[in-house]
């Protein structure tokens, strides 16, 4: 049943472990498209079971048999996007790169997926804090140990230039900011700070600084003199 | 606690007749209003949070509060504003005197890790609960952004190094916030100015590299 998720490329952490038939698939994946929407639109205290199903074109029954409540169709959404965002920086990159440029690389394609899916981001940063700050705890246990795995010695462990768990904060609130400007879809403007951040806790300020200005340099490329 | 808090909860009026104006009684229940929202708040989250409690708290009858606020919201941005304003005043105050931009940068950083550390509740309400407001969270969030990014701004002279990363300085207020909200989530507010030194390296490390920024962190 539970197969083409390509869980092969990405880390398992926050994996639901519960098999579901295709059609109670498709309601839950509906359930959590319309909590995603809900939220970027009112944030997730204001969304209501009612916004929920009618966003999804469910009955109320049909969301309870999904989830408990609430909190738990907004933790599935949660992982959800982690799960997306894996997929994404997983296939952002190839075996032969070099660390640096894989992160930067994988850094690069999830900003642009989240500036292309701007609910995924405003979940995320915003409205994943609102509700429960531990929540943070999970993406970095599903985003730390793959990049500190990148440059990994024979025992598995990088030695940190800076603090990993910090950087992470710092991406945050920064699209956070970002967001809560109205600019989610400008989050690529954040490119070279953001690829800083990922690379410089294990990658040292150096590398972080080469890759930030290759950052900045393929971002510029894509957009009009003066857009910036 | 910070020094505006324990002032807000100091200030009470005499029971009875006390023939005070009527404006001083306002804004001593109004103070007293925005203290008991940041005592409740903290301790019951703001959706559980009701009116009630906060007029419990405070003292104050249900039509006072609503001369004075238009609801629990209006209060409780009210009362964050006025830490806001006061933790502003006082960084700016270390940090744009005498003194080299890492000396002050220092100093202010110290001051800020202080406010945080010296009541929690105080500062939870600040930052955690802020988030849980609803879609007034999103623009208080990114003034105050914008202002911490500008007070920041306003003391790089031309002591301060020049960064290669164009944002680095809201890099800089990124760390700090990002570092202190998940001390204070954890309930660690207290042990906040242990973390100067390290804070101070991390913050200085996209201004001048990972050796200098060790030096002044350790000095």
């Amino acid at each position: 049943m539970q197969k083409h998720r390509s869980s092969e490329i990405t880390a398992s952490v926050l994996r639901p472990t519960t098999p579901l038939d295709i059609g109670a698939r498709s309601r839950r994946r509906r359930i959590i498209d319309a909590i995603i929407d809900s939220c970027a639109e009112k944030t997730y205290a204001a969304t209501t079971i009612t916004d929920i199903v009618g966003r999804a074109r469910i009955s109320r029954t049909t969301f309870y048999k999904q989830f408990d409540d609430k909190r738990a169709c907004f933790d599935a959404a949660i992982v959800h996007c982690i799960e997306q965002l894996q997929e994404v920086a997983a296939e952002a990159h190839g075996p032969e790169d070099a660390p640096a440029d894989a992160l930067r690389q994988a850094t690069t394609a999830v900003i642009e997926a989240l500036a292309e899916q701007p609910g995924l981001a405003q979940l995320l940063t915003g409205d994943a804090i609102a509700v429960d700050p531990r929540v943070i705890e999970c993406y970095r246990k599903a985003t730390i140990p793959a990049i500190e795995g990148l440059w990994a010695g024979s025992d598995g462990s990088a030695a940190a230039h800076s603090d990993p768990r910090l950087a992470f904060g710092q991406a945050q609130v920064l699209i956070l900011n970002q967001i809560a400007n109205g600019k989610a879809h400008r989050l690529p403007d954040l490119l070279p700070e953001i690829v800083y951040l990922a690379v410089n806790p294990f990658g040292g300020h150096e590398a972080a600084l080469r890759q930030s200005q290759l950052a900045s340099e393929s971002a510029t490329s894509g957009v009009a003199p003066g857009e910036r | 606690m910070s020094d505006s808090a324990e002032d807000l909860r100091r200030w009470r009026l005499p029971r009875g007749r006390h023939g005070l104006p009527r404006e001083l009684v306002e804004r001593s229940q109004r103070e007293r209003l925005l203290a008991a929202v940041v005592k409740v708040t903290a301790s019951k989250g703001y959706e559980s949070t009701t009116v009630g409690d906060i007029l419990g708290e405070a003292g104050v009858g249900r039509e006072s509060f609503y001369e004075l606020f238009d609801d629990k919201l209006a209060c409780m941005l009210a009362a964050h504003k006025l830490l806001v304003d006061s933790l502003e005043e006082r960084v700016r105050e270390a940090y744009l005197e005498e003194g080299s931009w890492t000396e002050r940068m220092r100093r202010a950083l110290a001051v800020t890790l202080d406010w945080f550390s010296a009541d929690p509740d105080t500062a939870r309400f600040t930052l955690v609960e802020l988030t849980t407001v609803g879609p007034a969270f999103r623009p208080i969030f990114q003034a105050e952004f914008a202002r911490a990014v500008a007070l920041f701004e306003e003391g790089m002279d031309d002591d301060a190094p020049k960064p290669e990363l164009a944002q680095a300085n809201s890099l800089a207020v990124g760390a700090i916030l990002a570092r202190i909200y998940e001390e204070v989530v954890l309930d660690r507010a207290a042990e906040l100015p242990r973390l100067l030194s390290d804070l101070t390296y991390e913050l200085l490390v996209p201004f001048v590299g990972e050796e200098q920024a060790r030096a002044a962190a350790d000095a």
